[in-house]
């Protein structure tokens, strides 16, 4: 570890050798040993330097710090004023601080210390040093030899006294690393020199080539170079060379092209270690690189184990739901023909709705506000939903009524007396005369009239505003004829009479349809259309062995069978319903919406209701899960776009009919097709947000300042109300309360 | 059941990638939103058969033959083959002994895309290969790399120097000679990807996209191997090449989707090609790739290769996932009105998705957009407005 002591004019220039660490001992006889040794003569040789400068005699003006000339007095002090000379001259109080690196070429004329013969020819060629050469020469300042005395690591050049004049020689010795640094923003002149410190020419091997960009002049000859990762740019190829060795690049390459790329750090001892450790780790290189494959095969494990996690956890999902759905699906079965009606069958609720709401997990959908929204505009009102239960009330009590009658007429002479004592109890309650009445059958002949139930729109609750036009059906102990039906015509208006003497009711016959229809007569027509049947009409058609003999045995004037096989199949639809779909969240309110689409739009009309129903049914039970309103509409758009109704499709099998029938087998192909194509649409109008187009509505602007807050739960309460109130306990209560509000609003048309 | 709606939108990205070992670290990081679209074969029980389904032995046969011609002879295969191996020797010989290359270090170079997972085109000889690379991408360096090993195959075999191309571009590099082409996609390793300059490397998205092709390679190596599942995605890119409303659906979106309509199915058994082809238009029909309501993620198909529960499609925008579901509508009922030559190919043009046409009497018609550019609004005031998904024009935002 040597250093020497060198100064050229005022200013202590600094060299030492650091390449061998271990030397540091025989350092202590040249000069101090100490820092404060190097700090003292630089301090002070600064302070003597200033005065000396300006008394200079020539005409020139000659800043040695930074050996320039100026043009005068004037111009000189600005110099000396300036941000430049300020910062040379404090590098140079400063002094450099040792340096690391091995042999180093210095130019004494120029002050720049070069690290390699490529980089000091680059200098003494360059246009700074001549400048500096000629302005020497006119000031008559000796010119030192070009030829730098290259000197090894230990060897000592022979200028190495303090106070040494303008350009003695030029001398090799150790690189002051820091003065690099110190002056580093000094400008093209440091970049050069910055590049070309801490340099081991030997070897590094330049890096980067094709980051070197030629810049070429017209005639294709190459004039300079770009260096596109450090932004700077050399004439001499030579500075290129230089260059692409220099740290400065390198530094860049390891940033910008391969961050594997080694760089020596420069600073501290302990740092230097550790980078010699990591070299000598590197130089077996073998050690180093199993450590990045094991590295990296732990990375990828990692990865894999999590896809593979990924995929378990995601088939475990699938199978819960898969498990949930089965459980869903399996205990009610399916549906299969029901059981033959029998008489005394619980009256269907009147309106029955969905059950209470399942405390929903999120705040509605923009879809869900638009269907609830929907859904409230085409609910009946209160008025129109108590016209008609109370027509359909009393067309009931009359037929029950004509069923005594019938019964009463019918009857063997002995066993009158019976049936009337059983009519005035019949007169107090009527369910519990249903369940009598099948008890009693045994008692005597059958009964020719057995029940009446409602069944359509009427018994599952679908009923929309402005709909005026409900079912019932009359069970009859035999095959329902047209004397029959002439006999209840003729009986029903005196009973009406009776069970409602204010109301005026017109009754028709249609004996094609085997009904007859009840009118009132008001500004609000509704008729209600009484269909008779009976269940031997069916139970013929099951037992295909005696079909013969009963068919046989039929009156002459037997009514259309078709008809009555239809009101069978009605009674069958309203309780698959009542099963099914009302217990099945969303799933009637969907239902609703759909008739009013079929309703609405021409291309959905030749849907029939039945296969509707029993589509959305299946289609949102099919979930498996809680579906919303929103969701589950669009989950039946769904369905038909992607071809439930299409030919190929496994079809809507009718659970209400023995044989296999597609319910919407009246369909014609093209019509399933324009259905398929509008529900497309229709589903991508929802998936867009545009679902009020499909609803035919207006767009319902997002709530402005709760997110499912109060307001949508409130409208949401009020729904199920509206709808729910039918639930099967409360059943007779609602009736009774119903019937209340006939009898006000009767009021009110009285006082009119 | 529990539900699971509209969470883990923000633990999106590869940002949870490294710290996922195991299950204990619980389904925070995937999450899984249930409610698919309908889809038929998932509840099949629900529909019981109203008549025995309809033959569809010739409609199979069509698939197959559609296939057999798709799919690249053995000659093609052979040409394929031989430029992948050479290139991917060279490019080994470069892991192994960089000699005096310096451009750029390779890390590890992968097969990936069609000619890898067994789902390669007749007329597309285009094979792909993934190069990662140690050091950073820099344009230079790739074209170093192209140039080195364009190089390095000529002195290998001096006879087709005459007909070996290197084109250097966006994404890496082509080598082609006289009967195929190798793409070569540059990437780099994971820690690279931060210290990208837009100025020098290749571009991230490009980079990051061809780290996903090699983990898309191997979840299909180990997921979806199975022979049906290859002949329906060459039939899937067929119908994208011919239908120019699935242009948008990418090959790994047709992947996913072809893989979904052969194995998620209860049974778990790999459904027979005609249904598979069919459920593809079913599910695209009934809106897999379409947003879902409001504020819930639409099911669509989750990305296994990527964390936090992205859903492939949502990579379309919302006019793109329009089209794909209309065009598959279209031509889902075509298809069952039996024009299934015309939707493979075999007669006919591309114009039944997009024009009327009549099957057997039946009328055809083509579907109309749906897809409505939002009205641009002014920015609200109120950022609840704003945080309430019924309000958010149309999200595209999980790409």
């Amino acid at each position: 570890y040597t250093f020497e002591f060198h100064t050229a004019t005022a200013l202590p220039v600094y060299m030492q050798q650091t390449s061998q660490p271990a030397a540091t001992v025989a350092a202590v006889k040249t000069t101090g040993n100490t820092w404060q040794t190097f700090k003292k003569p630089g301090t002070m040789q600064g302070k003597t330097q200033k005065p000396k400068a300006p008394p200079k005699p020539q005409q020139l003006h000659y800043c040695d710090v930074c050996k320039i000339s100026c043009a005068g007095p004037q111009t000189y002090r600005e110099h000396l004023e300036g941000q430049k000379h300020k910062k040379k001259e404090a590098a140079a109080k400063a002094g450099p601080t040792p340096s690391r690196h091995g042999a180093s070429l210095r130019c004494e004329l120029c002050d720049v210390t070069c690290t390699g013969a490529d980089a000091y020819a680059a200098h003494i060629r360059g246009a700074k040093h001549q400048k500096v050469v000629k302005l020497h020469q006119k000031l008559g300042k000796p010119i030192p030899s070009t030829d730098p005395v290259v000197v090894g690591g230990t060897t000592k050049t022979s200028t190495t006294t303090a106070g040494a004049t303008v350009g003695a020689k030029t001398t090799t010795s150790g690189a002051a690393a820091t003065t690099g640094t110190l002056t580093a923003a000094d400008g093209k002149k440091d970049d050069l020199k910055d590049d070309l410190l801490d340099l081991k020419e030997k070897d590094v091997e330049p890096v980067g080539q094709e980051y070197i960009e030629e810049i070429k002049n017209e005639e294709g000859k190459v004039i300079s170079f770009n260096c596109k990762l450090c932004e700077c740019r050399f004439n001499d190829p030579n500075a290129k060379e230089m260059h692409m060795k220099g740290r400065r690049h390198r530094l860049q390459y390891k940033k910008k092209v391969n961050p594997e790329l080694v760089v020596e750090v420069k600073p501290s001892l302990r740092q230097r270690k550790v980078q010699e450790e990591k070299l000598r780790r590197q130089q077996p290189g073998l050690h180093q690189l199993r450590e990045e494959m094991w590295r990296r095969r732990e990375e990828e494990r990692l990865l894999e184990e999590e896809e593979r996690w990924y995929w378990e956890e995601r088939r475990r999902y699938e199978e819960e739901c898969e498990y949930l759905d089965w459980c869903r699906r399996y205990p009610r079965g399916p549906p299969g023909p029901p059981p033959m009606m029998p008489p005394g069958m619980p009256r269907p609720p009147f309106m029955p709705g969905m059950p209470p709401m399942m405390p929903m997990r999120r705040p509605d959908s923009s879809d869900d506000r638009h269907v609830l929204a929907k859904h409230a505009e085409i609910y009946p009102k209160e008025e129109e939903l108590g016209a008609i239960q109370k027509i359909v009330s009393n067309t009931e009590k009359a037929l029950k009524m004509v069923s005594d009658y019938l019964a009463e007429v019918d009857a063997p002479k002995e066993q009158q007396v019976k049936p009337k004592a059983k009519k005035e109890k019949e007169d107090d309650s009527k369910g519990e005369d249903d369940k009598k009445d099948g008890e009693k059958k045994e008692d005597g002949p059958p009964r020719m009239l057995k029940g009446v139930m409602r069944v359509g729109i009427l018994a599952k609750g679908l009923l929309l505003r402005g709909d005026t036009n409900v079912q019932l059906v009359v069970l009859c102990g035999d095959k329902p004829t047209r004397t029959l039906l002439d006999r209840v015509a003729d009986n029903l208006p005196k009973q009406l009479a009776v069970v409602a003497m204010e109301d005026k009711y017109d009754i028709q016959r249609v004996v094609e349809e085997a009904a007859l229809v009840v009118q009132n007569i008001g500004e609000q027509r509704i008729s209600v259309n009484v269909t008779l049947t009976s269940p031997i009409m069916r139970e013929q058609l099951l037992h295909d062995g005696d079909s013969q003999v009963i068919a046989a045995k039929d009156p002459p004037d037997v009514l259309d069978k078709q008809k009555c096989l239809d009101a069978l199949a009605a009674l069958r639809h309203a309780k698959w319903f009542q099963a099914r779909a009302n217990g099945l969240q969303s799933c009637v309110m969907v239902i609703r919406i759909l008739r009013d689409l079929c309703q609405r739009v021409p291309t959905w009309g030749p849907l029939n209701s039945w296969a509707m129903e029993l589509m959305c049914e299946k289609v949102i039970a099919s979930a498996g899960q809680h579906l919303s309103p929103g969701d589950a509409l669009r989950r039946v758009f769904e369905a038909l776009a992607s071809g439930l109704l299409l030919p190929g499709s496994p079809g809507l099998l009718d659970p209400c009919e023995k044989d296999p029938i597609d319910a919407a087998s009246p369909l014609s192909a093209q019509e399933r097709e324009d259905i398929t194509a509008s529900a497309q649409h229709a589903l991508r109008l929802i998936a867009f947000r545009q679902i009020h187009k499909v609803l035919g509505m207006d767009p319902i602007p997002p709530p402005k300042f709760q997110r499912g807050g109060r307001f949508t739960r409130k409208r949401r309460r009020d729904n199920s109300t509206g709808e729910g109130n039918d639930s099967e306990g409360g059943d007779g209560k609602k009736d009774k309360k119903e019937d209340g509000e006939d009898s006000k609003m009767d009021m009110d048309k009285e006082t009119k | 059941m529990v539900m699971t709606r509209g969470r883990g939108r923000g633990m999106r990205g590869g940002m949870m990638r490294p710290m996922g070992p195991g299950p204990h670290f619980g389904p925070k990081m995937k999450q899984f939103v249930p409610r698919l679209p309908f889809d038929m074969v998932l509840c099949e029980s629900a529909f019981p058969r109203v008549k025995p389904a309809p033959d569809e032995s010739a409609f199979t046969q069509a698939l197959l033959k559609r296939n057999a011609d798709l799919s690249p002879t053995p000659a093609e295969q052979a040409a394929v083959l031989n430029l992948v191996t050479k290139i991917q020797a060279v490019m080994d010989n470069l892991i192994v002994d960089p000699g005096n290359f310096d451009a750029c270090q390779i890390e590890e170079v992968r097969q990936v895309g069609s000619y890898k997972k067994g789902t390669m085109m007749t007329g597309h000889n285009v094979a792909d290969i993934v190069v990662i690379l140690k050091t950073l991408p820099t344009k230079e360096a790739v074209e170093a790399l192209g140039k080195k090993v364009c190089d390095d195959l000529r002195s290998q075999e001096p006879q087709e120097v005459l007909v070996l191309t290197m084109l250097p571009n966006d994404r890496g590099f082509e080598i082609s000679n006289s009967e195929a082409t190798v793409r070569v996609l540059v990437t780099t390793i994971h820690q690279n990807l931060r210290k990208l300059d837009p100025e020098l490397h290749l571009d991230q998205k490009i980079l990051q996209s061809h780290l996903a092709a090699i983990r898309h390679s191997r979840w299909f190596e180990e997921n979806a191997h199975h022979s049906t599942i290859k002949v329906l995605i060459r039939l899937l890119r067929d119908l994208r090449g011919r239908f120019e409303g699935f242009e948008p659906l990418s090959p790994w979106m047709l992947d996913l989707l072809a893989h979904y309509a052969i194995l998620n199915n209860p049974s778990r058994q790999a459904l027979p090609i005609n249904s598979a082809f069919r459920r593809c238009l079913q599910l695209l029909a009934a809106g897999l790739f379409l947003p879902g309501s409001a504020d819930t993620l639409s099911a669509g198909i989750s990305d296994p290769c990527e964390g936090g529960n992205i859903r492939v499609h949502t990579a379309m925008t919302l006019e793109q996932q329009d089209l794909v579901c209309l065009t598959a509508q279209t031509l889902l009922r075509v298809l069952s009105h039996g024009g299934y030559k015309q939707i493979l190919g075999l007669e006919g043009n591309s114009s039944i998705a997009s024009e009327m046409s009549v099957w057997d009497g039946v009328v055809v018609s083509a579907l109309e957009k749906a897809y409505e550019k939002p009205p641009e609004r002014p920015p609200q005031d109120d950022d609840t407005d704003n945080m309430d998904a019924d309000d958010d024009p149309m999200e595209t935002t999980d790409n």
